[in-house]
């Protein structure tokens, strides 16, 4: 871990931190306002038969509930692509993008180890992922201190709840960071980090919407984010062992595998 | 003391005779010294500075800088180099004294240096309030030579530092590194500019397709280089058939052409009493020592075809 490089990450992503941020905030607000507003027409909807059943539960949520439409918020495209940001955009980019533009060159001429520089990006990822989640949890807190509902949202487990979805975007993170140590181009980082969510995401959504389809479910990283439980104060530790697991794997394998690569010169 | 020393260096990215990059470097460094590392672009002038810096792991051989082995103490080794890389690239968000503070904070070493090498290169405080991006490709090489010296470095390795600066800057920096040289810094300067090796450095060694060819001192290596001598005639050509050091003699028209080397005594000797007008004399160019490395042979020279080392060079030589 190197301070100086940490610091210096620090200012060259903190604006685009805090633009990622406000905007968690805000959707987070938007789905209790939103419950708080349509929960009944949803509900009528459903009820109406207008949707298969099957909608309601993507993501392992519902519309029926508070805490069931932030599991789906939590979730949603919006919300996944903003975490994405720096879980893929941040940690893909942070050696192999360095090295591509040629900037790497100039960083592991320092008195840095490569598995203190590798270790160093892994710790600015999981910072600037816990903001994110935090941003998105305290914006759910507000949403529903704005509607009255904290009581039936269960604040109190709101930390659980950003836990769990931290780890889900460390995951993440951790397999990004993995293929830009092992890539000397940008694009194949990117590409390998981003099919690897959105395979997941597919499974998750497919297997929610599909039952013949749920036996998929268990290969989605999505599947170990329960925010719906994680509310309720009954999260499954089973799914934090797994994302646990995950990262623990994708770390360990990237301070075997950077520094006994060789790395290339700038193109 | 060695500063440098590499013995069997080699560098192999496949298995194919093409991806041999570097096969069996072995050099010395010494300290206080300007060491020129010349050749064209591929002979394997920038394998040989990543290895030794260890963002490459050599295939065979092995190396110690400043003492420390380049793979165990790459690290430590690196906290005592300024590193100058070929077509630096920055981080172009940042200003040049933002830049420059945030690479000396990434050295762990003060930038005491950096204020005279600013002043050197006539980059003046407005200039490094601007972002990087905005620079030209002389001020970015400016920034990269004050970002590889500022931190007062034991040992600088520089790939093709003068690219992009003008005839004025080069002087300037050219000075700047004889100073470096008096204070005891080692300079390892690598270069496919020869007028600029033969200009800065002390000793010079030579690679080409990934091979050492030459390791010498400058002067040693003119003195052994030939000159192109012409002479203008009244009458008859003196007779320099035989005679030691001349070669390629050639008379028409009233010259004479011949190439010479080593000791001028003999030659002289042999035109005393001609019938000379005028006489040219060439001064033996690290280019044509260069060129003529490079010139005599396709392929690689074997180990045998390596030009011998003096005594004085105190270096060794691998084919």
């Amino acid at each position: 871990m190197n301070r100086a490089l940490l610091a210096h990450t620090w200012r060259a992503y903190r604006w685009r931190l805090l633009i990622v941020s406000v905007a968690l905030v805000g959707w987070g607000t938007v789905l209790p306002v939103v419950f708080d507003s349509f929960g009944n027409q949803f509900q009528g909807l459903f009820d109406s038969g207008a949707f298969p059943k099957q909608f309601s539960q993507f993501g392992g949520g519902d519309f029926f509930s508070l805490s069931g439409s932030v599991a789906i918020g939590f979730v949603h495209p919006l919300a996944v692509g903003l975490n994405l940001v720096f879980a893929v955009g941040y940690a893909a980019s942070a050696i192999a993008g360095e090295r591509q533009a040629g900037t790497l060159e100039v960083l592991l001429a320092r008195p840095i180890s490569r598995r203190g520089t590798y270790l160093t990006f892994a710790l600015a990822a999981t910072i600037f992922v816990a903001v994110t989640n935090a941003a998105l949890t305290i914006g759910t807190f507000l949403g529903a201190v704005i509607t009255g509902r904290t009581a039936e949202l269960g604040a109190g487990n709101l930390p659980i709840l950003w836990l769990n979805g931290s780890m889900l975007f460390w995951a993440f993170a951790a397999v990004a960071l993995l293929a830009s140590a092992a890539s000397d181009r940008l694009s194949p980082a990117i590409g390998i980090s981003l099919a690897f969510v959105l395979v997941s995401y597919f499974l998750e959504v497919l297997g929610s919407l599909w039952p013949d389809a749920a036996f998929l479910q268990p290969y989605s990283l999505f599947h170990y984010v329960d925010a719906k439980a994680d509310l309720a104060g009954l999260p499954h530790p089973g799914d934090f062992v797994v994302l646990a697991t995950v990262i623990i794997v994708a770390v360990t394998a990237a301070l075997v595998v950077f520094p006994r690569r060789d790395i290339a010169a700038p193109t | 003391m060695a500063v440098i020393e590499t013995r069997g260096l080699g560098k192999r990215y496949g298995r194919s005779v093409e991806s041999l990059a570097l096969s069996d470097l072995t050099i010395d460094v010494r300290e206080g010294e300007i060491f020129g590392f010349l050749g064209p672009n591929g002979a394997g002038k920038s394998t040989t500075i990543r290895l030794l810096l260890g963002f490459l792991h050599a295939t065979t051989g092995g190396a110690t800088v400043l003492g420390g082995d380049i793979e165990r103490d790459s690290v430590a080794i690196r906290r005592r180099v300024g590193y100058l890389p070929g077509g630096i690239a920055f981080w172009d968000g940042l200003t040049g004294e933002r830049l420059l503070d945030e690479l000396a904070d990434l050295s762990g070493r003060p930038p005491v240096r950096r204020a005279e090498l600013t002043d050197r290169l006539e980059l003046s405080a407005a200039t490094l309030r601007r972002p990087v991006r905005d620079y030209s490709r002389g001020m970015r090489q400016k920034v990269g030579i004050v970002q590889a010296l500022q931190h007062d470095p034991e040992l600088a390795i520089l790939d093709e530092p003068t690219e992009g600066l003008d005839p004025l800057m080069q002087r300037a920096f050219y000075e700047y590194l004889d100073e470096l040289r008096a204070a005891g810094r080692t300079i390892f300067f690598s270069s496919h500019i020869l007028s600029e090796v033969e200009r800065v450095c002390d000793r010079v060694a030579i690679v080409r397709a990934g091979r050492l060819v030459a390791l010498e001192e400058i002067p040693a290596l003119l003195a052994r280089r030939k000159r192109n001598v012409e002479l203008r005639l009244a009458g008859p050509a003196p007779a320099l058939a035989g005679v030691a050091g001349v070669s390629d003699v050639r008379v028409a028209d009233g010259r004479l052409w011949c190439r010479l080397e080593g000791d001028v005594g003999p030659f002289l000797a042999a035109i005393a009493g001609a019938p000379i007008t005028d006489m040219t004399i060439e001064p033996a160019r690290l280019e044509e020592a260069f060129l003529e490395f490079y010139e005599t042979e396709d392929e690689p020279p074997p180990p045998p075809a390596v030009p011998p080392v003096p005594a004085a060079a105190g270096g060794s030589v691998s084919g």
